[in-house]
């Protein structure tokens, strides 16, 4: 069954004008695009001013008498200013939303030939960015001024493919954080559902810390976003919201990034630096994974809660700050208290509420309705919309909820999974094909879950060599470095560590001494295996 | 001289074995390419599938062409077919260079088809009426769109010329104007009813006997009526006839502009229509000189059917399984038409030219 075609224009008041039987000797674009003899078009949906309703009727019935096979659909279009790029944009913007297009079953074509100029570069925008999801179809008089001569056409196909391809790796790191759990979602899970009523209700009616738990991507750092935008929306506060992933924070550097410095404090300490302490002021300070914090740092952090004030690296007077403190974590706080990497103290003044976030598995009945949700961001983001046709849909929701899908990374992994989708569909169109790729690509990064575990936290080259030296590493070395942390970090010691990682050398017996070997690689980066074992995680 | 069919080199071949028109196993296939390679291959193989039943394959359609493959106007024709016959068809789609049409059941009845300017009425026509001539039941085909247009037969060419000879093979038909439908805005309608015989009967059309009637009509439509008396005057200066036989006709109620010029020569055994077009930017004067002249060299050439006319009787004829005419010299147009008609049907043509640049066109099994 072939696709029907349908063009969507908008009505040329001066152009497709005319009055009497004199009319049919002009050139009109609109009907002239139903004149064609190797163009079909099945619908017409012909935009137009209000006010020329009549023209817009004419202009139908001509159509039907000169192509019986369309069907003209005139369209009232209002448009406050039809010379200004917003209002017009805004007018065909909210039609292309409201437009149901079955692309599976039409083919649209975006006739551009009529309307303002302003409308002709909406239309373009609108259909590069599929809001239209489809091609552009030009008209022109035939250059021999015959009599009612329907002149040419042409279509043009702006299929940006080809740019989502560079597009897609830095879409993947940035929509991560973008998933919503219940930004304007409607969330079916009644447990859920309740947890987030409970936050709402502690974080407005109370100043105290809150922890959030919960597995990696379950959406802590969303939610203390949400958190901090409804006591700002309730004027509880007036400051801004500074995250940090404390995982991040590494020596120096990790002080200063929370409680500034002044100048000349260490080497590099140019000038003086804030810190994010003082920059929630007034507002929300969230951070991520705090058990990663430093014991030296977590003793400053304590000081700063319960006195509103801390000293700046290197100063010597105190500074004073008063925030709304959330904390993050996907670690057992407690079991770091007794190995003795995180303060008792601390922790008494951070868990008074703490709630825990279930992650995807535990919530399936509301991977549907974020489904729609992330297609939709990813509109918003990328600026162009894609759609699953109906048999992928289906295909990947069956996947989604069944046992089988662990959601391992939660919500980043479900993000990313739609974004890849959506980058690898071609013309707006999410196909089976592009599902089963997806679903093959997600139970393979499942079936490694400590990788996968590990990949969806802070890069291990980070951790141990700190973003600036990380930074200056290639990519390739980073690539290599990582893995090797991975594996040492799961091994017990230096020569468990050589045997796992040379282990097919080993095999061979081209390789007799391992430790060495890892010994040696590590020195290239001035690291020691205990550097390795020092951010190592807390287990249990 | 003869020239026989036969001796020209197959267009078309047969896939399988077994005889032409067996049902099974055999698809007939034709090279839509072949000859002109135009839309008319794909009429008369239409026609010819349905009017005898038979699947048919159509490869190449409109091969080389700027624009190859079905065109919107070919499409309504094939659609228009397939009605009728209760057919199936693949590649029925804008573009396709290969169809594939299997007739069903021909069912007498009655039946409207729309067709835009793009189209022609006449060609849908030539198309499905054969398979209806020789049905169970009496047939109404009412066409919507243009009916005069210069790219097809016009309608009092079909009415006066053509549609009284189908009926001297066998059938009623009769067709009957309620508007007239000029390029580019259409609108126009007519009705043709036919009262089928049980088959065709042989045709020969050697004389045109006395000219019993001639009149040169102007027809303007939302046009000054200045323009057809500027073509009836340039068409008398060459035909030089009685001023009775010049007539104007003024359409009201015509959705767009059009203007046509039609001469009828009313003969005893024949009537012929030629007809000119105005069009923007060709002189009212040309358009009436013109037309008279081809009027004059068909009263001239002495035979009883024009070029137009003969291409249209082939078919009927090949049908009935034979008749004769005499005509101007054929046109490659007839040449391919012939070929086809002797692949499908199996019927055998001899041209033949005649002392003084008339021809003898015979057709038999």
């Amino acid at each position: 069954m072939t696709k029907r075609t349908v063009v969507l224009g908008m009505l040329g008041p001066t152009l497709d004008g005319g009055k009497g039987a004199a009319r049919w000797e002009r050139w009109r674009p609109s009907v002239a695009v139903c004149q064609q003899e190797d163009l079909l078009v099945h619908r017409f949906e012909l935009l137009h001013p209000p006010r020329f309703a009549g023209l817009a009727e004419t202009i139908a019935a001509d159509v039907k008498r000169v192509s019986p096979e369309t069907e003209v659909r005139p369209s009232p279009l209002t448009i406050s200013d039809a010379w200004d790029f917003e209002a017009v944009y805004a007018a065909l913007h909210d039609f292309a939303r409201a437009y149901p297009f079955a692309p599976e079953r039409e083919d649209y074509l975006v006739h551009i030939t009529t309307g303002t100029h302003v409308a002709q570069i909406c239309m373009f925008l609108l259909t590069e960015s599929r809001h239209l999801p489809a091609r552009l179809l030009q008209t022109s008089p035939s250059r021999r001024e015959a009599g009612g001569s329907h002149g040419t056409f042409a279509i043009i196909d702006l299929d940006l493919s080809r740019y989502d391809r560079l597009a897609s790796r830095f879409l993947i790191e940035q929509r991560e954080g973008l998933s919503s759990l219940k930004g304007g979602i409607d969330t079916r899970n009644a447990a859920y559902n309740g947890l987030i009523e409970r936050i709402e209700k502690v974080s407005t009616a109370s100043r105290a810390p809150i922890l959030l738990t919960g597995p990696t991507g379950a959406g802590k750092s969303q939610l203390a976003a949400r958190i901090y935008a409804l006591k700002k929306s309730r004027r509880q506060i007036e400051g801004d919201l500074a995250s940090i992933n404390c995982a991040t924070l590494r020596g120096d550097g990790a002080m200063s990034a929370l409680f500034g410095h002044v100048k000349g404090a260490f080497t590099g300490a140019m000038t003086d630096r804030a810190g994010l302490l003082r920059k929630a002021h007034g507002g929300v300070l969230f951070l991520d994974e705090v058990g990663e914090l430093g014991l030296d740092e977590q003793a400053m952090l304590l000081r700063a809660i319960e006195e509103k004030t801390f000293l700046p690296v290197g100063s010597d007077r105190e500074v004073k700050s008063d925030f709304q403190l959330l904390c993050g974590t996907n670690r057992d706080l407690a079991a770091a208290v007794a190995a003795g990497r995180f303060r008792e103290d601390l922790l008494a003044r951070i868990d008074l509420w703490t709630f825990r976030l279930p992650g995807l598995a535990e919530r399936r009945e509301d991977i549907a309705p974020n489904l729609e949700i992330e297609l939709e961001s990813a509109a918003q983001s990328t600026g162009a919309r894609v759609a699953f046709t109906a048999e992928a849909k289906d295909r990947f929701l069956r996947f989604a909820i069944s046992p089988e899908a662990i959601w391992s990374g939660n919500f980043r992994d479900f993000s990313a999974a739609v974004t890849r989708m959506a980058t690898l569909a071609s013309s707006g169109r999410i196909t089976a094909g592009n599902v089963d790729e997806e679903i093959a690509r997600l139970r393979a990064s499942w079936r490694r879950p400590e990788l996968a575990a590990v990949n969806a936290d802070v890069d291990p080259v980070v951790e141990v060599l700190g973003e600036v030296r990380a930074a200056e590493l290639d990519r390739f070395d980073c690539a290599q470095l990582a893995e090797v942390i991975r594996v040492a970090r799961r091994a017990r010691s230096l020569s468990e560590a050589g045997r796992l990682l040379f282990a097919a050398s080993r095999a061979k017996k081209s390789s007799v001494n391992d430790a060495d070997r890892l010994r040696k690689y590590l020195a290239r980066f001035e690291l020691e295996w205990s550097d390795l074992a020092r951010a190592q995680p807390a287990s249990g | 001289m003869m020239i026989g069919i036969d001796s020209l080199a197959p267009t078309a071949h047969v896939v399988g074995a077994g005889p032409l028109l067996s049902e099974e196993t055999v698809m007939l296939t034709i090279d839509g390419s072949a000859g002109e390679g135009g839309g008319q291959i794909l009429r008369t193989s239409l026609a010819l599938s349905l009017a005898t039943r038979t699947p048919v394959r159509i490869t190449g359609i409109r091969k080389g062409r700027q624009r190859p493959g079905l065109m919107r106007q070919h499409l309504t024709a094939v659609r228009a077919c397939a009605k009728i016959g209760s057919a199936t068809v693949s590649g029925d789609e804008i573009g396709s260079r290969e169809i594939v049409f299997t007739p069903g059941e021909v069912t007498p009845g009655d039946y409207t088809f729309s067709i835009g300017t793009a189209g022609s009425t006449t060609l849908v026509l030539q198309a499905v009426l054969p398979a209806l001539l020789c049905t169970t039941d009496r047939s109404t085909i009412t066409l919507v769109g243009g009916t005069d247009n210069p790219m097809a037969p016009p309608f009092d060419f079909l009415a006066r010329a053509y549609l009284p000879l189908l009926g001297r093979m066998g059938p009623g038909v009769t067709a009957e104007i309620e508007s007239r439908g000029f390029y580019p805005a259409g609108g126009g309608r007519f009705r043709v009813v036919v009262e089928p015989c049980a088959a065709l009967g042989r045709l020969d059309l050697l004389e045109r006997g006395a000219v019993l009637q001639q009149s040169v009509v102007a027809t303007v439509a939302n046009l000054p009526g200045a323009i057809a008396r500027r073509e009836l005057d340039a068409a008398n200066e060459v035909l030089g006839w009685d001023p009775a036989c010049l007539r104007i006709e003024m359409l009201r109620g015509a959705p767009g502009p059009g203007n046509v010029v039609s001469i009828v020569i009313e003969s005893e055994h024949v009537t012929e229509v030629v007809t000119g077009f105005g069009e923007k930017g060709r002189a009212a004067e040309i358009v009436g000189r013109d037309a008279a002249r081809e009027a004059l060299a068909y009263l001239e050439s002495g035979v009883p059917v024009g070029e137009h006319l003969a291409d249209q009787l082939l078919l009927p004829m090949a049908l009935a399984g034979g008749g004769s005419f005499r005509t101007t010299a054929p046109s490659s147009h007839t040449t391919t038409h012939l070929r086809l008609l002797e692949q499908i049907l199996g019927v055998r043509s001899a041209v033949e030219p005649l002392p003084g640049g008339a021809w003898s066109i015979t057709l038999s099994r």
